[in-house]
C-alpha cells in the first residue's frame, strides 16, 4: 500500500472502525428487542443473555461448539461472496448442502477398509462435487435457457430434500434399521476412516472449521489473484462491458454458481462427517439437516461485507449467536421458537443498517483515493457492496 | 405481563450493581441517606452492637434490611407476608432502610440478589423462599459478617450467621378446616395447592384434618404443580366446584385466580398467608395471616446483641405470629365462630395437634430429579412431542421438587445433540432424547457423560451404553384395535390412512391399523405417506383425496394430521387418533384415540436411577402395561356390540391370542 | 384402477388442486406487484405464517372467519409496510432482508401460538358459497362454482391485478419504477411512494394467503405454510410477472400435487416412491419454464434499491 498522508489515515481509520461497528450495533439492537420479548415471556433478559454469552463464548467447550456451528455458515457464506461478485443470487444453498452431503455419504459408505488419507479427501471432494452440480444446474438454466436462478434454486431445494428422503429411506438406509423394523431414515455409521480428525482425543473440535478458513483464503486468492476471478468480477460489474471485451457472460455465470454450490456442498459434507452421530439422518425437511445454514450463510456473507476473509470472523460471531441462543433457551426455558425469531431479528437489523456501513465505507474509499491511488484497494478490507470492484 | 416486568426491573438494578439508594427506592420506602461506600454497613453494625447491646423493648439500631422473594410483593400471599412484616419493622424503627427484590423465582437470580445485597453491606438479608437454601449455604459462608434469615425452614444450614424461620400454618389451617366443615352444605370441600412442600403442605394437611374432624365431609385436594399458574389454579377451583364443593381454600400466590372463581360461583373461600378478603369481599370467611414481624423482632434483637444467626424461629397461634383475621363483610354463624375459638384455644394449650390425625400416606417418595426433554416438534402438537411432555408433567406432579426443562422443536438433529449435551453438562439427572433420529448423536454423547442417565425413544435399542434406556410404543396394538373398530364402522368399505414418512411408531401404527381393518372385514385400506411430518396442508389434501376415493373412516399419525382431522370433521367422516387424545379437534367424529402414557415407563426408569442403575434396559408401553390406552370419545355414540368387539380385541392382544401383524 | 376416472374423483382431485393453489396464488400475485416495482420480497413465507396465526387466532377468539381474514390482511399489510421500510427506505440488500422476515415470522408465529393458544383448537372455516344456477352444472358446477368466498376472491384478484398493472396510472407507475426508476423519477413519479404501495400490497396479499390457509384448514400449527411462500416467489418467475401467468403456475403446482396425492392414495404410486413423487411438481415447474422462459424478461430494476442521484 502506498503511504497516504497521516490526516487521511486517521479519518480513514476512524471511518473503518465505524463501519465495522455498524453490524455489531445492529446485533445489539436486535438483542434489545429480544430482551423485551424475553421479559414478556416472563424470563429474565439479563440472565438470559448472560447464559447466551456464556453458552457461545464462555468456555473452551462453548468456543468449540461455536466454531463447529460456524463452519457451514462460513462455507456457504464464502460461496455467496463468489455469486454476489458475479452478480447472481444463490438462494439454493440449502439444496446444495443437501446434495453435497448425499454425495459425501454415498462415497463414504463405500470407503470401508480404505485408509483414511484416501477416504477422507475423497469423501470431502464428493461433497464439493455434489454441491457444484446442484449449483451448476441453475447456472446453466439461467445462462442458456433464461430460467431465473431464484426460481430454479428454490425448486431444486425441493428436489434435493425429496432425493434425500428417498435415498435415506431406501437405498442408503442403515440395514440395522430394516432388521429392527424401526426404519429411521439414517445411514449406518460411516466408516471411521472418514471421520474428520479431532484436535484433542475425545474432544469435539475437528478439522472442519479449518477447512472452512482454508476455503475462504483460497476463494479470496481466486477472486483477486487469478484471471478467472477477475473475469467473474468483471461479468458481475457489467455484463455488457465484459461481453464487449470478449468474455463469455454465460460461462462465467455457470462458473460462479458452480463454485458457490461447491462451497455449500462442502459445508454439507462437513456437517455429515463431523456430526455427533457420524452419519446422515433426516426428519424429512431440509432445515432439519442444514439448520438453515444455506440461508444464514447469506446473512453471514453480508455481515462480512461480502468479502471472503471478513466472512471468517463474521461466521464465528453468527455461529456464536446461534449456539448462544440454544443455551439461552435452556437457561430461560422459553419456547425454542424464540431462537428463530431472534435469528430473524438479527438478520433484519444487520441488513437494515447495512446502508450506513456502505456509506461510511464509501466515504473512506473517497478519502483514501483522494490521497493515493490504491493498487490493491480491497485486499483485507470489506468492499462497499457486491457491485463495486477495483481491478488492480 | 406487567406482573413479569416488575421483577425483571428489580433484578436489573441488582445486576447493574447500583447502590443502596436505588435499591431502597425500588423497595418503595423512604430511604435515609445511606453510606455509599461499599463496606461500612456491616462493620458499623457490629461496631455499634459492641458498644450498646440493645434489649428488645428499646428502639433498635437503624438497620438495612433486604428481602429476596420468589413472587410479586403484591401477591396477597407468600411474598406479601414478608414485605408487610418488614414494613411493620421499618415503621417501628425509624431509619430502617428496606430493599426488596421480588419475583426471583429463578433461584440463580435470587442467589445473585442475595449475594448482591450482602456485598452492598445490608445488615440482614432475608432469603424468603425454601428453594433458596442451597444457594444461601454457599453465600452465607462468603459473608460471615452479614446476618441472613431463611424461610420457610427450620434449618439454619449449620451456619452461624443464618437464622431460620417457619410458620406453623397447619394450626390456622386446622381452625379454618373446622369452620369449613360447619359452613359447607354439600359437605364437599376443595383445596387448591401448589406443590406438596413447605408451609403450603402444612396448611393443606392441617386444613384437611380440621375439616375431616366432622363426619361425612369429603376434602378434595388438588396440588396443581405450580406456584405461579393462575389459570391452572382457576381451573382446579372450577373442577372442585364441578365436583360439588361449596367451600374452597388454597395456598400460595397462584390462588388469586381460584378466589375469583369462588366469587363467580358464590362459593366460600378461606385464605392463608395474607388477608385475602379484598379478592372476594362477600365470600372470604377468614384468612390466616402470617405476622413475620414477630420473629423478625427476635432476629433483629439477636443481631443487635451481636449474634448473627444459628437459631430457628417459628410463628404460631400462641406467639401471635399467626392470626385468624375474619372478614367483617361475611356474616359468620355464631356456631362456627365458637368452634373456631375452641380450636384455637385447644391448639395453644396443646390439647389439639393439627397434624396428628393425618394418616401418613407418602407413596414411596422418589428423590427430586432434574429431567430434561429434547423433542423434535412443538410441545403442544397434540401428537408425538406432547405425549412425552404430558408424561413428564405427570411425573413432576407425583414427585414434588422435580425440575423439568424442555427444548422442543429441535427437528435439526445437530441442534438436538447440542441441547442433549448441554443438559447433561448442566447436571440434569435424566435427559430424554425424544426422537428416533437422535440415536446416532446420543450414542456419542452418552459415552461422554457416564454419570448422566439418558433415555431414548422411540427405540428398542440402548445403543450398547450402560447409561441409556430405550423406550418404545407398541402403537401397532392400538392401531390394530382401532382398525378392527374402523372396519365395523365403515359403510363404504374404504378406509383412508394419512402417514408422515414410513418410519418408527407411525409405521407401526399404520401397519397395525391396516392389518386390524383387513382382518376384520372385506375393506380397502388406502395408505398415503405424504413425505412430511409438518405439512398440514398436504395432510389435509391427502384426507380429501381419501374421501374422494370413497373413504368414510380416516386415521393418521404424527403432528401434521391436525389438518386432516379438520377435513374429517368438515366432511362428516370418522377419525381415529393416535399419540395424544385428539377428540378436541373434531368432537363429534373422533371415535377414539390411542394415547401414549409414557409415565408408565418413566416411573420405571426413574426408579432404576434411584436404585443406581442409569440405563441399559429397553422399555415399552403397550396395552397390557397401561402405557397405551384407547380413550374413546364420549361424544361419539359407539354401538354396544362394537365396544364389546374392541374390548375383546384388546384382551386378545394382551393375552397374545391376536397378532397385530406389524413387523 | 379404472374408477379413478369417475367424475366424482376427478372433481375432487381438481378441487383439491384449486385449494392447494389458492394460498400460492394470493401470495404470488401480491409478490408480483412488488417485483414489478423493482422490489424482491423473500419474506413472503414469514408474512404468510404471521398472517396465518393472526387469522387463526382471531377466528378462535371471535368465532368469525371473516374477522380472521381481516386480521390476516391487517397483519400482512403491517409486515408489508415494514418490508418496504427496510427495502425501499433503508435500501437493504433485498435477497437477504426477506430471509430475516421469514425467520422472524417462522419463530414468532410459533411463539405466539404456544403462548396464546397452547393446545390447538379447531376453528370455524369459511362456508361454501355455491353460486346459484352455475353450481348446478354437472361436473363443472362442482369444480368451479361450489367453493368458499375467499377462493372466488383469489381468482377474481387475477383479472383485477392485471387491470391495475396494465390499465391504470398506478400500474403504469409501478412498471415505470421497476424498469427505469431514474426516468420515472425525472417524470415526477415518486419511486419511494410507488414501491411502498406495491410492496405493501404484496404483504397484504401474503397475509391474506396465510389467513385463508389457516382458517381454511381450521387449525394452526408451527410452520403451517411449510415453505409455500418460497414456492410462491418461484411462481412469480414462472408467471413472468404477469398475474395470469402466475395463476397458471399456481394451478400447475396445485394440480400436479393433487394428482400425485390421488395416485399415492390409490396405491398407483408405490409407497416406496412417494418421495420421488413429491419432487414432481417442482421439476415440472422448472421444465415448464425451460421451454417458455426466453420470451420474458425480468423488470430491469428488480432487486436494485433506488436512491435519488445515487
Amino acid at each position: 500500500m502506498t503511504s497516504p498522508g497521516s490526516a487521511g489515515r486517521r479519518s480513514r481509520l476512524a471511518n473503518q472502525l465505524l463501519s465495522y461497528s455498524v453490524p455489531v450495533l445492529a446485533v445489539l439492537g436486535a438483542l434489545a428487542i429480544g430482551a423485551v420479548m424475553l421479559a414478556m415471556l416472563g424470563a429474565n433478559p439479563f440472565s438470559g443473555f448472560w447464559a447466551m454469552a456464556k453458552g457461545a463464548f464462555g468456555s473452551s467447550g462453548a468456543l468449540v461448539e461455536t466454531a463447529l456451528k460456524s463452519t457451514p455458515l462460513l462455507l456457504v457464506g464464502v460461496g455467496i461472496t463468489i455469486a454476489f461478485r458475479a452478480n447472481v443470487i444463490n438462494i439454493g444453498g440449502e439444496g446444495q448442502m443437501v446434495s453435497g452431503a448425499l454425495a459425501t455419504t454415498v462415497i463414504a459408505l463405500g470407503m470401508t477398509d480404505v485408509p483414511s488419507w484416501i477416504a477422507l479427501p475423497l469423501a470431502l471432494l464428493a461433497g464439493l462435487v455434489g454441491g457444484a452440480i446442484w449449483g451448476a444446474i441453475p447456472g446453466a438454466l439461467k445462462a442458456y435457457f433464461g430460467v431465473n436462478e431464484i426460481l430454479s434454486t428454490i425448486m431444486l431445494n425441493v428436489v434435493a430434500v425429496q432425493a434425500m428422503n428417498f435415498l435415506l429411506r431406501a437405498p442408503l438406509i442403515d440395514p440395522k434399521e430394516i432388521e429392527r423394523g424401526t426404519r429411521i431414515p439414517q445411514t449406518a455409521r460411516l466408516p471411521e476412516s472418514t471421520d474428520l480428525p479431532l484436535f484433542v482425543e475425545n474432544g469435539r473440535l475437528h478439522i472442519g472449521p479449518f477447512i472452512g478458513v482454508l476455503a475462504a483464503v483460497l476463494v479470496y486468492m481466486l477472486l483477486w489473484r487469478t484471471t478467472s476471478g477477475y473475469r467473474l468480477r468483471a461479468v458481475g460489474q457489467s455484463g455488457d462491458a465484459a461481453r464487449y471485451s470478449g468474455m463469455s457472460v454465460e460461462r462465467n455465470v455457470v462458473w460462479a454458481l458452480t463454485l458457490s454450490g461447491a462451497m455449500a456442498g462442502l459445508a454439507g459434507a462437513i456437517l455429515v462427517l463431523g456430526s455427533e452421530g457420524h452419519r446422515m439422518v433426516t426428519d424429512g425437511s431440509t432445515i432439519g439437516f442444514t439448520g438453515s445454514a444455506g440461508f444464514n450463510g447469506i446473512v453471514t456473507a453480508l455481515f462480512g461485507g461480502l468479502h471472503p476473509l471478513w466472512t471468517i470472523p463474521s461466521s464465528f460471531l453468527f455461529g456464536g449467536l446461534l449456539v448462544g441462543a440454544i443455551a439461552l433457551q435452556r437457561a430461560a426455558q422459553v419456547p425454542t421458537a424464540l431462537v428463530l425469531a431472534l435469528n430473524g431479528l438479527v438478520v433484519l437489523f444487520v441488513v437494515s443498517l447495512d446502508r450506513y456501513r456502505r456509506q461510511l465505507k464509501e466515504r473512506e474509499e473517497r478519502s483514501a483515493s483522494a490521497i493515493a491511488i490504491d493498487q490493491e484497494g480491497d485486499d483485507g478490507s470489506p468492499p462497499p457492496s457486491g457491485k463495486d470492484l477495483e481491478d488492480g | 405481563m406487567n406482573h413479569n416486568r416488575k421483577p425483571g426491573l428489580a433484578r436489573l438494578w441488582v445486576l447493574a450493581a447500583l447502590l443502596a439508594l436505588v435499591a431502597a427506592a425500588c423497595g418503595g420506602d423512604e430511604a435515609e441517606e445511606p453510606a455509599t461506600t461499599a463496606a461500612p454497613g456491616t462493620t458499623q453494625a457490629t461496631a455499634d452492637a459492641e458498644e450498646e447491646p440493645a434489649s428488645p423493648e428499646e428502639p433498635m439500631e437503624p438497620l438495612r434490611i433486604a428481602v429476596v422473594a420468589p413472587s410479586a410483593s403484591n401477591d396477597l400471599a407468600f411474598t406479601q407476608s414478608i414485605v408487610d412484616a418488614v414494613n411493620v419493622i421499618a415503621a417501628e424503627n425509624p431509619g430502617t432502610e428496606v430493599a426488596i427484590t421480588d419475583g426471583t423465582f429463578i433461584v440463580e437470580d435470587a442467589a445473585a440478589a442475595i449475594r448482591g445485597y450482602a456485598d452492598e453491606g445490608y445488615d440482614l438479608v432475608l432469603a424468603h423462599g425454601s428453594q433458596y437454601g442451597g444457594s444461601l449455604e454457599e453465600i452465607a459462608g462468603d459473608f460471615p459478617d452479614t446476618a441472613f434469615a431463611w424461610g420457610t425452614s427450620t434449618d439454619t444450614l449449620g451456619q452461624p450467621n443464618v437464622s431460620a424461620y417457619n410458620a406453623a400454618s397447619e394450626q390456622g389451617g386446622y381452625v379454618m378446616g373446622r369452620m369449613a366443615a360447619v359452613l359447607s352444605d354439600s359437605k364437599v370441600i376443595g383445596v387448591v395447592g401448589p406443590i406438596e412442600v413447605g408451609d403450603a403442605k402444612l396448611f393443606v394437611d392441617g386444613f384437611a384434618n380440621g375439616a375431616m374432624e366432622q363426619d361425612g365431609v369429603t376434602v378434595n385436594i388438588n396440588y396443581i404443580g405450580s406456584f405461579s399458574d393462575v389459570a391452572l389454579a382457576s381451573e382446579a377451583a372450577q373442577a372442585h366446584i364441578a365436583s360439588g364443593a361449596d367451600v374452597l381454600t388454597g395456598s400460595a400466590q397462584m390462588v388469586v385466580g381460584a378466589v375469583g372463581v369462588a366469587q363467580a360461583n358464590d362459593v366460600l373461600w378461606f385464605g392463608t398467608q395474607a388477608n385475602q378478603t379484598s379478592l372476594a369481599p362477600d365470600l372470604v370467611v377468614a384468612s390466616q395471616v402470617y405476622k413475620w414481624e414477630i420473629v423478625l423482632r427476635d432476629i433483629i434483637a439477636d443481631i443487635s446483641a451481636g449474634s448473627l444467626g444459628g437459631k430457628a424461629y417459628e410463628i404460631d397461634l400462641a406467639n401471635g405470629g399467626l392470626a385468624i383475621e375474619y372478614n367483617d363483610g361475611y356474616p359468620l354463624p355464631a356456631e362456627a365462630r365458637t368452634i373456631a375459638d375452641a380450636a384455637i384455644a385447644g391448639i395453644i394449650d396443646g390439647s389439639i395437634h393439627p397434624l396428628e390425625q393425618m394418616f401418613v400416606e407418602e407413596p414411596e417418595p422418589m428423590e427430586p430429579l432434574r429431567i430434561a426433554i429434547v423433542a423434535p416438534s412443538a410441545s403442544n402438537d397434540l401428537a408425538f412431542t406432547q405425549s412425552i411432555v404430558d408424561a413428564v408433567n405427570v411425573i413432576a406432579a407425583e414427585n414434588p421438587g422435580t425440575e423439568v426443562a424442555i427444548t422442543d422443536g429441535t427437528f435439526i438433529v445437530e441442534d438436538a445433540a447440542a441441547a442433549i449435551r448441554g443438559y447433561a453438562d448442566e447436571g440434569y439427572d435424566l435427559v430424554l432424547a425424544h426422537g428416533s433420529q437422535y440415536g446416532g448423536s446420543l450414542e456419542e454423547i452418552a459415552g461422554d457423560f457416564p454419570d448422566t442417565a439418558f433415555a431414548w425413544g422411540t427405540s428398542a435399542d440402548t445403543l450398547g451404553q450402560p447409561n441409556v434406556s430405550a423406550y418404545n410404543a407398541a402403537s401397532d396394538q392400538g392401531g390394530y384395535v382401532m382398525g378392527v373398530v374402523a372396519a365395523e364402522l365403515t359403510q363404504s368399505g374404504v378406509i383412508g390412512v394419512v402417514g408422515p414418512i414410513e418410519v418408527g411408531d407411525a409405521k407401526l401404527f399404520v401397519d397395525g391399523f391396516a392389518s386390524g381393518a383387513r382382518n376384520q372385514g372385506d375393506v380397502t385400506v388406502n395408505i398415503n405417506y405424504i413425505g412430511s411430518f409438518s405439512d398440514v396442508a398436504l395432510a389435509s389434501e391427502a384426507a380429501q383425496a381419501h374421501i374422494a376415493s370413497g373413504a368414510d373412516v380416516l386415521t393418521g399419525s404424527a403432528q401434521m394430521v391436525v389438518g386432516a382431522v379438520g377435513v374429517a370433521q368438515a366432511n362428516d367422516v370418522l377419525w381415529f387418533g393416535t399419540q395424544a387424545n385428539q377428540t378436541s379437534l373434531a368432537p363429534d367424529l373422533v371415535v377414539g384415540s390411542q394415547v401414549y402414557k409414557w409415565e408408565v415407563v418413566l416411573r420405571d426408569i426413574i426408579a432404576d436411577i434411584s436404585a443406581g442403575s442409569l440405563g441399559g434396559k429397553a422399555y415399552e408401553i403397550d396395552l397390557a402395561n397401561g402405557g397405551l390406552v384407547i380413550e374413546p370419545n364420549d361424544g361419539y355414540p359407539l354401538p354396544a356390540d362394537v365396544i364389546a368387539l374392541a374390548a375383546a380385541t384388546i384382551n386378545g392382544i394382551i393375552d397374545g391370542s391376536i397378532n397385530t401383524g406389524a413387523n | 384402477m379404472a374408477d379413478i376416472f369417475t367424475s366424482a374423483v376427478i372433481v375432487a382431485t381438481l378441487s383439491s388442486g384449486i385449494r392447494l393453489a389458492v394460498p400460492l396464488l394470493l401470495a404470488s400475485v401480491g409478490e408480483a406487484f412488488g417485483q414489478r416495482s423493482g422490489v424482491l420480497n423473500l419474506g413472503v413465507d414469514g408474512i404468510m405464517l404471521l398472517g396465518a396465526f393472526g387469522g387463526y387466532y382471531t377466528t378462535l377468539k371471535t368465532q368469525s372467519p371473516w374477522m380472521g381474514l381481516a386480521a390476516g390482511l391487517a397483519i400482512g399489510m403491517a409486515l408489508g409496510l415494514l418490508s418496504s421500510v427496510i427495502s425501499v427506505s433503508l435500501l437493504a440488500e433485498q435477497g437477504i432482508s426477506g430471509i430475516g422476515v421469514y425467520l422472524f415470522g417462522l419463530g414468532m408465529s410459533d411463539l405466539l401460538f404456544q403462548r396464546l393458544v397452547g393446545t390447538p383448537l379447531p376453528v370455524k372455516s369459511f362456508p361454501k358459497v355455491p353460486i346459484p344456477g352455475l353450481s348446478e352444472i354437472p361436473v363443472l358446477g362442482d369444480l368451479f362454482f361450489n367453493h368458499s368466498l375467499p377462493i372466488y376472491l383469489a381468482f377474481l384478484a387475477v383479472p383485477v391485478s392485471t387491470l391495475i398493472i396494465n390499465r391504470t396510472r398506478f400500474g403504469m407507475n409501478i412498471r415505470a419504477v421497476g424498469e427505469n426508476p431514474e426516468a420515472a423519477d425525472s417524470q415526477g413519479v415518486s419511486v419511494v411512494k410507488v414501491r411502498y404501495a406495491a410492496v405493501t400490497i404484496g404483504g397484504l396479499m401474503a397475509g391474506a394467503a396465510g389467513a385463508v390457509l389457516a382458517v381454511g384448514l381450521g387449525i394452526f400449527q408451527q410452520n403451517l405454510t411449510n415453505a409455500q411462500g418460497f414456492i410462491a416467489i418461484a411462481l412469480v418467475y414462472f408467471g413472468a410477472w404477469r398475474p395470469l401467468g402466475v395463476m397458471a403456475g399456481a394451478l400447475v403446482y396445485g394440480m400436479v400435487s393433487a394428482v400425485v396425492l390421488l395416485l399415492k392414495t390409490r396405491g398407483i404410486i408405490p409407497l416406496g416412491a412417494s418421495d420421488l413423487a413429491a419432487m414432481i411438481p417442482a421439476i415440472i415447474t422448472v421444465l415448464a419454464l425451460v421451454f417458455a422462459a426466453r420470451r420474458f424478461r425480468a423488470p430491469t430494476a428488480l432487486t436494485k434499491p433506488f436512491m435519488r442521484g445515487g
